[in-house]
């Protein structure tokens, strides 16, 4: 309840929409109701008057019965696009609402959640969500309304007619479906799971086709799509089973009450209490009456499903984000200087130190190498700095300042990064490379693309810098796609370049020109220059280098210095060396 | 014809494709009685109805004009209620088989496109976008549901009842019959005009929303990327704009869909009106009885609603037509198969494989391999080695027979692969991607990943080969952890050697190997590089390397170069002959 209550909250932009279109559901059913009604007066009282060889006034009925035909076919109509423009306004709020929500969740909670499963979450749960309206809140506004219209109307005929219409009414309306939603509600929320189970599997199967296919488990794995989708076929029979009963239960109980009228009426028009045409005009009147509440089973059997639609929603929404920004954040000053202070960090709270005791300087255009092997925590570093998460213990200082007094938005805006897992959008090249900076021009691009010796490939595309980028960027080779995230990052011309592992997946050629380039470039553009990597190459020209081991900074000095110190880089670089003259001997 | 005249593009067909709605009527094989089944009873159930009508009339008729106490009428009252739960049953029966009918169609649908996709298999689904297929894989299949479980009863339906009740209307009152029987097929009439126009735009739509679920998955994958470019904001803005999109899109569809029920509804109300009139006109002329008039009026609505429940159904026909145009063009994409059937190779480890004039283009155009030759010999350790785009992804595809060449040939022995059975072949290798793929579950179960029936040991025992065992008993659950997707907790490193494992338990003759120590620390690379030694005993290794450490292990080197092997030989022998080699190899030095 808690959570209707909040998405309708969220529902508020559009309460005018959704007025109008309970408004016009509300008289498209009384029209018809009226219609039906009058119709079964007129035929008997105008039989009557034929039998008896009066004559009648047939023209007010007559009026009545076009006006009504008129007000319902008009008013269905509208009421459909009213409803449906209104759910579609409410769908597109809620979409963005929740991209709002999971943009500060990035990355550092999401990574929790597999992308199949929040993806089924962000589509199919949301489209769910288009139930609290149009099959829930409307026809449950209309049914009250009506029902308090209906029962008024027959008291003033007989009480004990308004008795029967109601009590059926209740039965139909608030009884059947209470008992569906009791029964429907598990199997709803197992559809809703079941669902996500299989879109995630698909999600992975499509992914590791080949592997799926080498070890010969692609059978298995089709077994298990087959029978995912057979629990959900037997979820979907077992609600259409229960969903079948209550329409039988709602179309017995709109017979009843016409039996019902029958049985009151009857004796009252024996007894000259009612006149003769009034039975067929109460007759067609019950009968009409129970449009309101035939769509009462389905909205509340498809509420144990929108419920857990929503609950999932709420819950992914309501996490807190890793790092919560400043109230009052301080500008971001001219020149950056980073400095760590003693920085812990862990995962987990019980877990291991990822970072132990970290201290370090990135003081402007300084250009920084952090060593060491995949695993060491480089990585949670440039995290860190970016302020993607928070240290456990220690400090980062920016310009003396605590890192937690500055906007991490402010702050990113400085900072280019090529991250490991760079992604590459379904989108042409240039667009995923305005991304860093939407007002670049041509030349703008064609300088970061030949810095990175990207442009040549890019350029002998047919369609140049608008050929388009595959799904994750499969289309162009890995080293392709880390050229083309490069680009990207220097296109940002930022104070900072983060480059985590720069030239993996390159050629080697290729990445020791790009990195000699992008290291000339930073020099010319006065950018300081976070290099991260394990690979012990190009590291002479850079200012200072920490070497790390297991969260902790085992070594720091520059090239030279390290070299001359005789420890774990001299090794690493010895080995190295000694590999390379081997093979030219 | 002028170039202006031709179209950039080609449209899509105004009508919908004659395939696709035979597509929808072929699966209907698949639901077997139960269509029919739901149809008869639906239509037992129609006729009772009658009954139902029959008596009202004559209870109402009694009492007005007769005079009847309710005494007088009980009896009728009761034979109402008995068909009242008659109905009920009969209706509940229908709607059950119709679904069930519709399940039917839904999961075998399922099952061939997922075979199907199965069959393009990874080298043609790397080119495409997967989210579209998921989506055809779950919603689109569910879209047919609406259009068996409800939609194709309607159909029959629309036609029978209303043809069963004119034959009461006409026994009872000539002149409501005409009128009718003038006006029903005016309905259909108007509803397939404005049908048409309807079809194509839902067709856009669907496509619409498989582009905005594509575009969705796209975002949330890069939104580390989108935030780290303070594009998230922006970012928000495209979704909304696409959501925007999607709603005038659909309402526009909308629109046009909801006037077809508006006219059905005109039309059957403004029927039901004139019949209602001219009975009332008959009845006070004195021309006619009540209880004809009456019986007549009350099945007059009754001739009208399966037509109207058409209309409500039709929009499911065309989100339907809708799915059914992506499950169909997925369905007909050709499968570039070897029909080889041999299922039995004589080939084992001391079989060598030929390469002979392979060439092989992508369908858009790119160059992959061109009169390639290549010898592999049994046992030995192989390294493909050249820059990017110079071919080695394309030649192990064909090799793993994810691709096939449009010239030249592969020979096992003297057996062309194109021959022998798929799985057959594939039983024979063992495969290393670039990126190994984790599955949910357990480590265990990612290591027997294809030998469920292996043994803990023998898992253990490949873990220990593949130098995992170590930081696999680390883990909180040991060999019993549940990896996330993509691995989430395993380093890369971690992840190959779980692949390697893999590739262990499967011992089988041939290993290809996809850059498989890229990525990795030096650790990590070590440990890697142990492993694939002790892969490489007995068998034949084939890897693309980008490593002086893996090539300097390799017995013999291929390198490519522009979709050919320009050279093979040792490290030592292609260092004095081959100027492209020395060049990499210096490169390599620069590695470190």
């Amino acid at each position: 309840m808690k959570d209707l209550i909040r998405l309708l909250r969220l529902f508020k932009p559009y309460q005018g929409w959704m007025l109008l279109g309970m408004l016009l559901a509300f008289v498209t059913l009384m029209a018809n109701v009226l219609l039906m009604a009058v119709s079964g007066w007129f035929i008997t009282a105008m039989a009557m008057a034929g039998v008896a060889g009066v004559s009648m006034n047939y023209f007010t009925p007559a009026g009545l019965i076009r006006f009504a035909a008129i007000a319902r076919t008009a008013g269905r109509y509208g009421e459909r696009l009213v409803t449906h423009e209104a759910t579609f306004r409410i769908l597109s709020e809620l979409r963005v609402w929740f991209y709002q929500k999971l943009e500060p969740l990035a990355p550092a909670r999401l990574e929790a959640y597999r992308s199949g499963d929040l993806l089924s979450r962000i589509r199919a749960d949301i489209d769910k969500l288009d139930n609290v309206y149009l099959r829930l809140l409307v026809p449950v506004v209309v049914a009250m309304l009506a029902t308090l219209v209906f029962v008024l109307v027959l008291w003033f005929y007989d009480p004990l007619l308004a008795l029967v219409e109601f009590t059926l009414l209740m039965v139909a309306g608030v009884m059947v479906p209470w008992l569906m939603n009791r029964w429907g509600a598990s199997t709803g929320q197992q559809m809703v799971t079941t669902a996500a189970q299989m879109r995630s599997a698909l999600v992975n199967d499509l992914q590791g086709m080949g592997e799926l296919l080498v070890y010969g488990a692609a059978d298995a794995h089709a077994a298990h799509i087959r029978q995912l989708s057979q629990d959900l076929a037997a979820q979907q029979q077992k609600m259409s089973g229960l969903q079948g009963i209550a329409q039988g239960a709602l179309g017995l109980c709109a017979n009843l009450a016409m039996w019902g009228m029958l049985l009151v009426a009857i004796p009252l028009v024996s007894e000259g209490k009612l006149l003769p045409p009034q039975l067929a005009m109460l007759a067609l009147f019950a009968l009409a009456s129970f449009e309101a509440v035939m769509p009462l089973p389905l909205a509340f059997q498809t509420l144990g499903e929108t419920l857990a639609a929503a609950r999932r929603i709420f819950s992914l929404a309501d996490m807190p984000p890793a790092v919560a920004e400043p109230e009052q954040p301080l500008p971001v000053p001219e020149t950056l200087h980073f400095a760590f202070r003693d920085v812990d960090f862990r995962y987990q709270p019980e877990g291991t130190d990822v970072l132990h005791n970290i201290s370090l300087d990135l003081p402007p255009a300084h250009k920084l190498a952090i060593v060491g092997a995949t695993g060491s925590g480089k990585s949670t570093l440039a995290s860190l700095l970016l302020r993607f998460r928070e240290p456990v213990s220690g400090e980062i200082l920016l310009d003396g300042q605590p890192l937690q007094q500055y906007h991490g938005e402010a702050l990113r805006q400085h900072i280019a990064v090529v991250s490991q897992q760079t992604h590459l959008f379904n989108t042409t090249l240039r667009e995923n490379l305005l991304l860093a900076r939407p007002d670049a021009d041509q030349e703008a691009l064609d300088a970061a693309c030949q810095l990175v010796l990207i442009h040549d490939f890019i350029s002998s595309q047919p369609q140049g810098y608008d050929t388009w980028a595959g799904e994750t960027g499969v289309r162009l080779s890995g080293g392709q796609a880390k050229r083309i995230a490069i680009a990207r990052a220097v296109l940002k011309n930022a104070a900072v370049l983060i480059l985590d592992e720069p030239t993996e997946g390159l050629d080697p050629e290729t990445a020791q020109q790009v990195m000699a380039n992008l290291v000339a470039h930073a020099t010319a553009q006065r950018q300081s220059l976070l290099l991260i990597t394990h690979r012990l190459h190009g590291l002479e020209q850079m200012d200072n280098i920490h070497v790390m081991d297991a969260g902790r900074i085992i070594e720091s000095g520059t090239h030279a210095q390290l070299l001359a110190a005789k420890g774990y880089y001299q090794q690493l670089s010895v080995s190295g060396k000694l590999l390379v003259e081997k093979i030219k001997t | 014809m002028s170039t202006q005249d031709k179209p950039h593009k080609p449209h899509k067909p105004h009508k919908p494709d004659p395939a696709i709605t035979n597509a929808l009527k072929s699966w209907k094989t698949h639901s077997g009685f139960w269509l029919k089944a739901a149809v008869a009873i639906g239509l037992v159930s129609g006729l009772l109805l009658i009954g139902q009508a029959w008596l009202l009339a004559k209870t109402v008729n009694a009492v007005v004009f007769s005079k009847a106490t309710l005494p007088d009428v009980m009896p009728w009252l009761w034979g109402m209620l008995a068909i009242f739960l008659c109905r009920v049953g009969l209706a509940w029966a229908s709607e059950q088989a119709a679904f069930h009918a519709a399940v039917q169609v839904k999961l075998a649908i399922r099952e061939q496109l997922y075979q199907k996709v199965q069959q393009l298999g990874p080298a043609w689904l790397s080119g495409e976008r997967s989210g579209d297929i998921i989506n055809s894989l779950s919603d689109g299949v569910e879209a047919l549901e609406a259009y068996y479980a409800r939609y194709v009863p309607a159909m029959a339906l629309m036609a029978l009842i209303p043809m069963a009740l004119l034959v009461f209307v006409f026994a009872n009152d000539w002149i409501s019959g005409l009128i009718m029987l003038g006006t029903a097929p005016l309905i259909p009439l108007f509803m397939i005009l404005i049908g048409k126009g309807t079809e194509k735009r839902n067709q856009q739509q669907w496509q619409a929303l498989a582009r905005m679920s594509a575009h969705f998955l796209d975002v949330i994958q890069g939104l580390t990327t989108l935030k780290l470019f303070n594009a998230s904001r922006r970012e928000a803005r495209m979704v909304a704009q696409i959501s925007d999109q999607h709603r005038l899109a659909t309402m526009s569809v909308l629109r046009v869909a909801f006037l077809s029920s508006f006219v059905l509804e005109f039309f059957s109300t403004v029927s039901i009106a004139i019949v209602a009139v001219l009975i009332g006109f008959r009845l006070f002329w004195g021309e006619m009885d009540f209880f004809y008039g009456f019986f007549v009026l009350l099945l007059a609505p009754e001739f009208y609603l399966p037509l109207r429940n058409m209309g409500t159904q039709y929009h499911a026909r065309m989100q339907a037509i809708g799915a059914t145009e992506r499950i169909v063009a997925i369905l007909g994409e050709t499968v570039e198969t070897r029909d080889g059937t041999r299922d039995v190779i004589s080939a084992n480890t001391h079989t060598p494989i030929h390469l002979q004039n392979l060439t092989f283009t992508y369908p858009d155009g790119r160059q992959g391999v061109k009169d390639l030759n290549l010898t592999i010999h049994p046992g030995e350790t192989l390294a493909l080695v050249g820059l990017s785009g110079a071919g080695k992804t394309t030649l192990i595809n064909l090799l793993m027979g994810f691709l096939q060449a449009q010239s030249g040939q592969i020979l096992l022995g003297d057996t062309p692969l194109n021959t022998i059975a798929p799985e057959t072949w594939r039983k024979q290798f063992a495969w290393l991607p670039q990126k190994p793929q984790l599955f949910p579950g357990t480590v265990a179960d990612n290591i027997r990943l294809g030998q469920p029936q292996a043994s803990l040991d023998a898992v253990q025992a490949a873990a220990e080969q593949a130098q995992a065992h170590t930081f696999i008993r680390a883990l909180p659950q040991g060999y019993d952890t549940v990896i996330g997707e993509a691995g989430q907790g395993l380093s890369g490193g971690q992840i190959q050697r779980i692949a390697l494992a893999r590739a262990f338990l499967k011992d089988a003759p041939l290993v290809i190997l996809d850059e498989a120590t890229a990525n990795l620390d030096r650790e990590s690379e070590t440990l890697v590089q142990a492993a694939v030694q002790k892969l490489a005993v007995g068998r034949t290794l084939i890897m693309i390397a980008h490593r002086l450490r893996t090539v300097q292990d390799a017995d013999r080197i291929a390198v490519m170069d522009d979709g050919q092997v320009v050279q093979t030989g040792t490290h030592a022998e292609l260092l004095q002959t081959s100027p492209v080699y020395q060049q990499m190899v210096n490169a390599y030095g620069g590695e470190a």
